[in-house]
C-alpha cells in the first residue's frame, strides 16, 4: 500500500482516498463543514485547507486525493491562519443564539469555533436576518444560522433522490430554501437535521425537548423494517427523546427513514398497557401479575390453542417462545405475523430505492431461519389464541376467540383480549435481530420497561412456576 | 507506650488552672466587648455578594431566561427543573421553572453559568418555612433582587 506523511506520521492509504479520511486514520483531525463521507465533494467551505509540501498554495483536504510520499502539514502557520479566517468568515452573520439552539452541544460550527476560532468578533455591522419558512412536519429551518455548506442540497439530490432544496441569490444574500418554498416532500427528511453542521435545520419533533448533552446514547438497531438500520437511541430518565442514525456502510450508510426515526414514540404512548390486566364487563382491569397469569392459564386450559408471534421479537425471544409452546401447549401451531400481506421472507422486497423494505418488522428473516411459518388464516378447530408481540408488528384480524396477549399492546388493540401480560418493546430489551441480508445485529437496551411490564423471559418464567 | 505522669494529689485538682480560666471568663463577661446581637430585633449588614433566595431577572417585564438549561446542567444539587416552550414574542422561554430549594446548597454556580444574566441569587437570606417549598416560575419571577 502507498504511504504518505501527515503531520509527521506515516499512514497507508488506498488509492483515491482523500486526505480528510487518511488523516482521521492517522489520528489527525482536519476540521470540515461541507465535506460529508456520504455525499459528493464540493470543497466550498475551505475549512479543511492544509499545507502540502511542494504545492505553492493551501489545498482543501476533502478534495485532494493522497499520493505516494505526500507530506501534509495540517498545523502549519498558514493552515492555522486560514482556519482562523474561515471561522471568522463563517461566523460573521451567525447569531449568538446557542442558548436556544437545539444543535448546541453537538454542533460542528460550535465545536470548531471553540477549537479553531477566535473568541471575539470584529463585526460591527448589522447581521443579515431572514424570515422563517415552514419546512413541513419534520424540519424547522432557521436560515440565520446557515453557513451555506450545501450539504442539505446535495443530500436531497444524491441520497433522498429528490431535488427539493436550493440556494437562491448570491454572496452574502444567499438563502437555502425549498423550491418555491414548498414543504419538504421526502420520507427521509430527518436526515437533513443530522447532516446540517449548524442549527439551521433541526427536528420539529425534538424541538426544545432536551439539551443534547443531557442524553444518554445507546447504540442500537432500528426495528422499523427488515433492513435494520444502525441507530442511536437518546434517552434520559427512562424516556427516549429521539433516535439518530449511526454509520453502517453495509446497511444504511449514514441515514434513517422518518418512519424508523420517529417509531419510538409508541414506547411512551399513554394508551400503552403497562400493567397486567384481565377483561371484565367494563373492559380491561388492572391486576397483579400472579392473578393475570392464572387468568391466562385458565383462558387457554383445555382449549385447542393457536400461538401467534410478532416478527418484531428477537431471536432469543422467539426461541424461548418455541420452547414454551412446545412444552405447555404441545401440538399448538406457532405462526408469525408482522406486516399485512407479507407472510414469508420471499415476499419481502425493497419498498423504495433508498432504505425501506416492505416487511415492516425487523426480524422476519430471522424467524424464517428458526423455521417459523407465516400466519395466513386461523386453522379450523382453534378455540383460543395466545399472541406474542413486541409493539411494532401489525396485529392480524383475529376471530372472536378467548385471547391472551403477551408483550406490548395499546388499550384499543387489547380491548377484546381476555388477559394482557405487558412486555418490553425494542428499546427496553437487548437481543439479536436478523435483517434482510441475513446480518445478525444487536438490539441494546436503552431504557427500562415502563410500569409493571417485564421482559418476555421473565413472564415465561412466572408462567411456568406460578 | 503510655507514661503515667507522677502528680501530687493537690496537682490532680487543677486548682490554679481552673481559677485562671474563671478569671478570664468573668473579665470577658463584665468588661469585654459584645459580639452577639439580638436577632431579629437587631440585624447585621451582610455583604452585597451574599448568595440567598433565587429570582429570575427580567428586562422590560420579559424574563431574561431562554431555557438554555445550563443551570440545571451545572447545579451540583440537581435542584433546578426547567421545561422549555415556544411563544409568540419569544422563540424559547421556560414554560416551567422550578427550584427544589431545600436541595440547594447556595453555591451560586447557576448564576455563574447563566449566559443570559437571568438566574440570580438575591441577598435575601431569611427563607425558612414550615413546609417543603418548591419555587415555581411565578415566585421566581418576582424581582426581589439588587443584582
Ligand atoms: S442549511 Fe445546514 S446543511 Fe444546508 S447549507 Fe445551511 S448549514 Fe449547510
Ligand atoms: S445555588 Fe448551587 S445548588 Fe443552588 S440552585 Fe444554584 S447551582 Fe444549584
Ligand atoms: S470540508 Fe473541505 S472545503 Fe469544506
Amino acid at each position: 500500500m502507498p504511504k504518505c506523511v501527515i503531520d509527521g506520521r506515516e499512514v497507508e492509504f488506498a488509492p483515491g482516498e482523500n486526505l480528510v479520511e487518511v488523516a482521521k486514520r492517522a489520528g489527525v483531525n482536519i476540521p470540515v463543514f461541507c465535506y460529508h463521507p456520504g455525499l459528493s465533494v464540493v470543497a466550498q467551505c475551505r475549512m479543511c485547507a492544509v499545507e502540502i509540501e511542494k504545492m505553492p498554495k493551501l489545498q482543501t483536504a476533502c478534495s485532494t486525493a493522497a499520493t505516494e510520499g505526500m507530506a501534509v502539514k495540517t498545523q502549519s502557520e498558514r493552515a492555522i491562519k486560514n482556519q482562523k479566517s474561515i471561522m471568522e468568515f463563517l461566523l460573521l452573520n451567525h447569531p449568538l443564539d446557542c442558548p436556544i439552539c437545539d444543535k448546541s452541544g453537538e454542533c460542528d460550527l460550535q465545536d470548531q469555533s471553540y477549537d479553531y476560532g477566535s473568541p471575539y468578533s470584529r463585526m460591527t455591522e448589522e447581521k443579515r436576518t431572514y424570515i422563517d419558512l415552514d419546512m413541513g412536519p419534520v424540519i424547522v429551518k432557521n436560515m440565520n444560522r446557515c453557513i451555506h455548506c450545501t450539504r442539505c442540497i446535495r443530500y436531497g439530490e444524491q441520497i433522498a433522490g429528490i431535488h427539493e432544496m436550493v440556494a437562491i441569490r448570491r454572496g452574502n444574500d444567499t438563502e437555502i430554501t425549498t423550491i418555491d418554498g414548498k414543504p419538504l416532500q421526502t420520507a427521509y427528511a430527518g436526515n437533513y437535521a443530522d447532516i446540517c453542521p449548524t442549527g439551521s435545520l433541526t427536528l420539529k419533533d425534538f424541538r426544545f425537548k432536551k439539551r443534547v448533552w443531557l442524553l444518554k446514547r445507546t447504540a442500537t438497531v432500528c426495528e422499523g423494517c427488515a433492513r435494520g438500520c444502525a441507530m442511536e437511541a437518546h434517552a434520559e430518565n427512562n424516556i427516549v427523546y429521539r433516535c439518530v442514525a449511526r454509520e453502517n456502510l453495509e446497511v444504511n450508510q449514514y441515514w434513517l427513514c422518518d418512519e424508523g426515526r420517529f417509531n419510538f414514540h409508541y414506547l411512551h404512548e399513554t394508551d400503552r398497557v403497562v400493567e397486567p390486566a384481565i377483561s371484565s364487563a367494563s373492559g380491561l382491569v388492572i391486576t397483579e401479575w400472579k392473578a393475570a397469569v392464572d387468568a391466562a392459564k385458565a383462558t387457554l386450559k383445555g382449549r385447542k390453542a393457536l400461538a401467534l408471534i410478532g416478527s418484531d421479537l428477537t431471536q432469543e425471544e422467539a426461541k424461548d417462545i418455541q420452547e414454551f409452546i412446545g412444552k405447555s401447549f404441545p401440538g399448538a401451531p406457532l405462526l408469525h405475523f408482522g406486516t399485512p400481506g407479507i407472510h414469508s421472507a420471499r415476499e419481502d422486497a425493497d419498498e423504495d430505492k433508498i432504505l425501506k423494505r416492505k416487511s415492516k418488522t425487523s426480524n422476519l428473516h430471522g424467524f424464517e431461519k428458526l423455521g417459523l411459518k407465516g400466519f395466513e388464516s386461523v386453522p379450523s378447530g382453534t378455540e383460543a389464541v395466545i399472541v406474542f408481540r413486541g409493539g411494532r408488528a401489525m396485529l392480524p384480524k383475529l376471530p372472536t376467540l378467548p385471547t391472551v396477549g403477551v408483550g406490548v399492546f395499546k388499550k384499543q388493540e387489547a380491548d377484546k383480549f381476555a388477559t394482557v401480560l405487558p412486555g418490553a418493546a425494542f428499546a427496553e430489551k437487548s437481543g439479536t435481530i436478523v435483517n434482510f441480508q441475513g446480518r445478525e445485529q444487536k438490539l441494546v437496551r436503552a431504557i427500562l420497561p415502563p410500569g409493571k411490564s417485564k421482559a418476555l423471559s421473565e413472564i415465561l418464567m412466572i408462567w411456568s412456576h406460578a | 507506650m503510655l507514661v503515667k505522669g507522677k502528680k501530687t494529689l493537690f496537682q490532680d485538682f487543677y486548682f490554679f488552672e481552673t481559677l485562671t480560666g474563671m478569671i478570664i471568663t468573668l473579665k470577658e463577661f463584665f468588661f469585654g466587648t459584645k459580639v452577639t446581637i439580638s436577632y431579629p430585633e437587631e440585624r447585621r449588614q451582610y455583604s452585597e455578594r451574599l448568595r440567598g433566595q433565587h429570582y429570575i431577572k427580567a428586562t422590560n417585564g420579559v424574563e431574561n431566561c431562554t431555557a438554555c438549561m445550563l443551570c440545571p446542567t451545572v447545579c451540583p444539587s440537581e435542584c433546578i427543573h426547567i421545561e422549555a416552550g415556544e411563544r409568540q414574542d419569544k422563540e424559547k422561554y421556560p414554560k416551567t421553572f422550578e427550584i427544589d430549594i431545600l436541595r440547594c446548597c447556595f453555591c451560586g454556580m447557576c448564576e455563574e453559568a447563566c449566559p443570559k444574566d437571568a438566574i440570580k441569587l438575591s441577598t435575601i437570606m431569611e427563607m425558612s418555612t414550615s413546609y417543603r417549598p418548591i419555587y415555581d416560575r411565578a415566585f421566581l419571577s418576582e424581582q426581589r433582587g439588587n443584582k
